[in-house]
């Protein structure tokens, strides 16, 4: 379609007409984050007074200054990473040869294991019994609670699962006879074969863990756990509240807006690094998992 | 006596039985082929052997040892794969040293063993190569030096050569065969190409529905097939077939198809035979094209003419059914055309029972 | 060749002479690895999915922290009767209902349209960027984007009343105002996942047949008429599967989002079930009471999920899962 020749005028129109309005929706999604990180080099003062549209206006890093200097920054900053990195890690431990283990046509029961992890995508017990079984298991307030609480999924158990189907099953008897045990099958041939989607699947993990808020906020307690997003949800919904830190901010050089945008830019940053990987990977998982014969 | 013994080997899926109780012993250092059309339980039977199935029924032995139960990579067998199974994330040199380095050989033990392997394979140049890299020779080179690099005692081959061109097929062919009168291991080799049959074999096996029809020499069973199904199912292009009806005494049966008759030898199958049904089997290198009726000829109509070279095949029919004469060109070119009946030597003629498709007739020497 | 081969016997059944525990014994045997493999997955289910489940049975007690869920006391519907008495609890479902079907109305059509305009950029470059710029907000957090929305929407120092105060509009407490709670919160979410939604879509697109669109040239339709005419009929079948899926998930609205910009200014038209569930339960400790909500709102979601399902595998014979 792509190469496809333009021959009549209206053609041409309704290509132009299509772009201008691709072009349209494709600024506006790009121009909430060039806002933001304008704010968070602009000074308090002209932030506040909502001068800064597009470019940064008095150009200064006394945001990012105040965050960096700030301790809980930090602390959740590496929290952050403890759990992605952990829940990440976690999460593979049990998915990889748990994908393996419902992809082999040999174990009894295979329509039942499938379907214990099917009925968990389709009926979901809710926050409340979560949450108290957690609390009962002795999970709240731990890294361990946050890390395990969330290692399997549905769809990611799924789609891997699916990939492993899809590889000839010469590869597994080939290795079999030269001697490999299942551990050995699984480590040394599927897994290689299989990284494309391991990587689509660790990427979901990590995004999810990065980004994750809700179960960190209701789980943990101690402010020296939390991780960077509840830090960020505490900065920017609550303090906007406050006015007593407003108050505080009403001399210095940056305002709760540049703040938070500092925060932002910060949390947004590592997604960034990655999200070329991502996005080579994540088409092609949401075509593997998605919709299945 | 690193043979293979199967004893009333049984293999069923859930009530469906698929190889109902084979029996076959395999001798040491010998080269069995097993052929048969597709699904009569050929790889099914092989992978038995591999330890990739189960065994529902019967008895394995490999090597003097009852192996039903025991895993595949403790049977010491290797096996060549139809896709060539080869890992594609190494690269030939640690396809091959795969199976050593599982086995936690020393490290000296496996860089000799893949040059040995490299050396008799000739893959020197593409140890450092990736299998997406390779041609389809060269893949079907490096399946078999996965397999022969353990040395193990019996060489499994499920159609290695089927993903090849013809070309190369007949080249990886005598290669296989010259390796295995180099290294002298035990073999069973799964075709359905009954040229890779003829020319491997020590013995072939043919199969049929789950069942062995008859096992024996290549040359045994081109000219002794124990029944039709055998017959039609060795040599290229197949044995002609003619439905007859046995008249005339036990002292002369004469076979009558088409309103016409070819007389038989006085085999001790035919004896008061007379009305029975029968099929007659010549085969198409036995039949002497001929252009004008003669003594004990058959007249056919010819409908096309295919030249091979040395050799020509004509299609021909009789009374509607099919009949396939092979012949020489070399100084008979000018008379294919003409052709309009055959003579077959009765001694090398089949007469098969129409019902059971039992050989009726008498056994020829293979000499 | 012949038909007249060696008759066979007739098939009989086979029957397995080794007794079952043999058989399975066997088999452990051969595959305790793969078993292995599987319990620690299969373990955490039971254990964090399905204990649970297990746990919801004190929407029909009376839960006490200290006796735990076996041995507090049954109360039958008693929670789901002063549910459906409570003003708050019909009004979050009224909410609910309301949010998920204006998402569904409007941002059902978005993904598509971007699918099939994205089909109709002929600049690789332009459009490769276009796809990369307008997928990234899914990857973003939803703390993110509420901050975003926040300070965008803040009236002082917010780019929207900004732009509103150069029309000569006074400055809108946006975030305060119910009735504009509705239209930020939608409006964020399809913001956020449109672009990503139309993956589905442009893969569809991708895979139709070249040769439909070169006969079209050859009878001169134009690239509109290719697009209605061709385009759309071939992606309809996704396009159903995928409203089906919708509908089917239509619950599930992202009371994260809303949990991060509501306020008790806005909950009349922002609290909906999750997020009530969340204040009742997680905020003001009444487990049970939150716990009924909660069943009811699962029940109803998964029949939808169920018939959403079983309508896809009838309409196309795929499954969704
Ligand atoms: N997993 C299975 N479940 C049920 N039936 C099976 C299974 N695997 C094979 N079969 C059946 O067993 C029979 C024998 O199959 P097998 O693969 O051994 O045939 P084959 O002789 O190797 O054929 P081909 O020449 O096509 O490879 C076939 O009828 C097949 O349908
Ligand atoms: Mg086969």
């Amino acid at each position: 379609m792509a190469n496809m020749k333009l021959y009549s005028r209206n053609d041409r129109i309704f290509v132009i007409v299509n772009m201008v309005l691709i072009g349209i929706f494709t600024i506006s999604t790009l121009y909430p984050f060039i806002y933001i990180a304008s704010l968070s080099f602009s000074s308090g003062f002209e932030a506040r007074a909502g001068n800064v549209i597009l470019t940064p206006i008095e150009t200064t890093l006394e945001a990012y200054k105040y965050i960096l200097s700030e301790r809980m920054f930090w602390v959740s900053y590496g929290n952050t990473f403890i759990y992605t990195i952990g829940g990440t890690i976690m999460s593979l431990l049990f998915l990889i040869p748990g994908a393996y283990a419902l992809s082999r046509p040999q174990i009894y029961g295979r329509r039942f294991w499938n379907l214990l992890v099917a009925f968990t995508m389709w009926f979901n017990a809710g926050l409340i019994p979560f949450f108290l079984n957690m609390r009962d298991l002795g999970l709240l307030d731990s890294y361990f609670g946050i890390i395990i609480g969330f290692a399997v999924n549905g769809f990611n158990l799924i789609l891997l699962r699916n990939f492993f189907e899809g590889v000839p099953s010469s590869f597994e008897e080939a290795a079999r006879m030269d001697g490999a045990n299942d551990f050995q099958v699984l480590v040394k041939v599927y897994m290689p074969l299989a990284k494309p989607a391991i990587a689509t699947v660790a990427l979901f993990c990590i995004v999810s863990r990065w980004n994750g808020f809700f179960w960190a906020m209701v789980l943990l307690q101690d402010e020296d756990k939390i991780p960077l997003q509840v830090f960020l949800r505490h900065t920017i919904v609550t303090l906007s509240d406050d006015q007593q830190f407003t108050a505080t901010l009403v001399n210095a050089s940056y305002s709760v807006e540049t703040v938070s945008a500092a925060i932002i830019v910060c949390s947004i940053v590592p997604v960034l690094i990655i999200y070329p990987f991502i996005q080579k990977y994540f088409e092609k998982g949401i075509l593997l998992g998605g919709v299945k014969e | 006596m690193s043979g293979v013994k199967l004893e009333s080997i049984v293999k069923a899926y859930g009530a469906v039985q698929v190889v109902h109780g084979i029996d076959l012993e395999v001798k040491e250092k010998e080269f069995v082929v097993l052929v048969g059309p597709s699904g009569c339980g050929k790889s099914t039977t092989l992978r038995m052997v591999a330890g990739l199935e189960e065994i529902s029924d019967g008895t394995l032995t490999i090597d003097g040892k009852v192996v039903n139960r025991i895993a595949p990579k403790d049977r010491d067998v290797a096996m060549v794969f139809q896709n060539y199974a080869l890992y594609p994330h190494l690269d030939v040199a640690e396809n091959i040293a795969f199976g050593l380095r599982i086995r936690k050989e020393s490290k000296e033990n496996i860089e000799k063993a893949i040059k040995d392997v490299a050396g008799i394979l000739g893959l020197e140049n593409y140890l450092e190569r990736r299998p997406a890299d390779l041609s389809g020779g060269q893949r079907q080179r490096v399946a078999m030096g996965r397999a022969i690099v353990r040395r193990p005692k019996v060489f499994l081959f499920d159609e290695p050569l089927s993903n090849l061109d013809a070309k190369l097929r007949t080249q990886m062919r005598a290669e296989i065969k010259r390796l295995h009168q180099r290294l002298g291991v035990t073999s069973i080799y799964v075709t359905h190409d009954q040229v890779e049959a003829m020319t491997l074999a020590d013995r072939i096996v043919v199969m049929n529905d789950g069942r062995i029809e008859q096992v024996g020499s290549p040359m045994e069973l081109f000219l002794n097939p124990v029944n039709a199904f055998v017959a039609g199912f060795l040599g290229a292009p197949p044995m002609n077939q003619i439905q007859a009806v046995i008249s005339g005494g036990d002292a002369a049966p004469i076979a009558e198809f088409a309103g016409q008759q070819f007389t038989l030898p006085p085999l001790p199958g035919l004896q008061n035979a007379v009305g029975r049904k029968v099929i007659v089997g010549i085969r198409p290198e036995y039949a002497t094209p001929q252009t004008k009726a003669v003594e004990g000829s058959v007249s056919c109509t010819l409908e096309l003419v295919e030249t091979l070279g040395s050799e020509a095949l004509l299609h021909t029919t009789i009374g509607g059914e099919p009949f396939v004469i092979r012949t020489e060109t070399l100084g008979n070119m000018d008379q294919l055309n003409a052709v309009n009946g055959f003579t077959a030597d009765p001694a090398l003629v089949k007469v098969f029972d129409a019902e059971t498709g039992v050989a009726l007739s008498g056994q020829l020497r293979v000499a | 060749m012949s038909d007249a081969v060696t008759p066979k016997p007739a098939v009989t059944p086979y029957v397995n002479k080794r007794p079952v525990s043999q058989r399975i014994v066997d088999h452990l045997k051969r595959e305790w690895q793969i078993y292995l493999m599987l319990a620690p997955t299969v373990i955490w289910l039971l254990l964090f999915l399905y204990k649970p489940m297990y746990g919801l049975q004190i929407a029909f007690k009376d839960y006490s922290i200290f006796r735990g869920v076996a041995a507090s006391p049954w109360i039958g519907f008693e929670h789901f009767e002063t549910l459906f008495a409570s003003e708050q609890f019909l009004r979050a479902l009224k909410n609910t209902i309301y949010i998920s079907m204006m998402s569904l109305i409007i941002g059902f059509p978005v993904p598509i349209l971007l699918a099939l305009m994205f089909n109709e950029i002929l600049n690789q470059t332009f459009k490769k960027t276009a796809q990369t710029i307008v997928y990234l907000p899914h990857f973003i957090s939803s703390v993110i984007i509420a901050g975003i929305v926040i300070t965008a929407f803040s009236p002082s120092a917010g780019i929207v009343n900004t732009i509103l105060s150069w029309l000569d509009v006074d400055p809108i407490y946006f975030l305060t105002k119910p009735e504009w709670f509705r239209p930020i919160f939608i409006g964020t979410t399809i913001w956020q996942e449109a672009g990503f939604q139309s993956i589905v879509f442009i893969a569809a697109i991708s895979g139709v047949s070249p040769t439909l669109y070169e006969s079209a040239v050859v009878d001169g339709a134009s690239r509109w008429q290719m697009m209605w005419k061709i385009t759309v009929p071939s992606i309809m079948p996704t396009i159903i599967i995928m409203l089906i899926i919708r509908i089917g998930n239509m619950l599930e609205v992202s009371f994260e989002m809303i949990i991060l910009l509501y306020q008790p200014a806005t909950y009349e038209t922002a609290d909906v079930v999750n997020t009530f569930i969340y204040r009742q339960g997680l905020q003001s400790g009444q487990y049970d009471f939150a716990a009924a909500a909660g069943l009811f709102n699962a029940v109803i979601a998964f029949v939808l999920v169920m018939t959403a399902n079983s309508i896809s595998k009838r309409y196309s014979r795929t499954s969704l899962w």
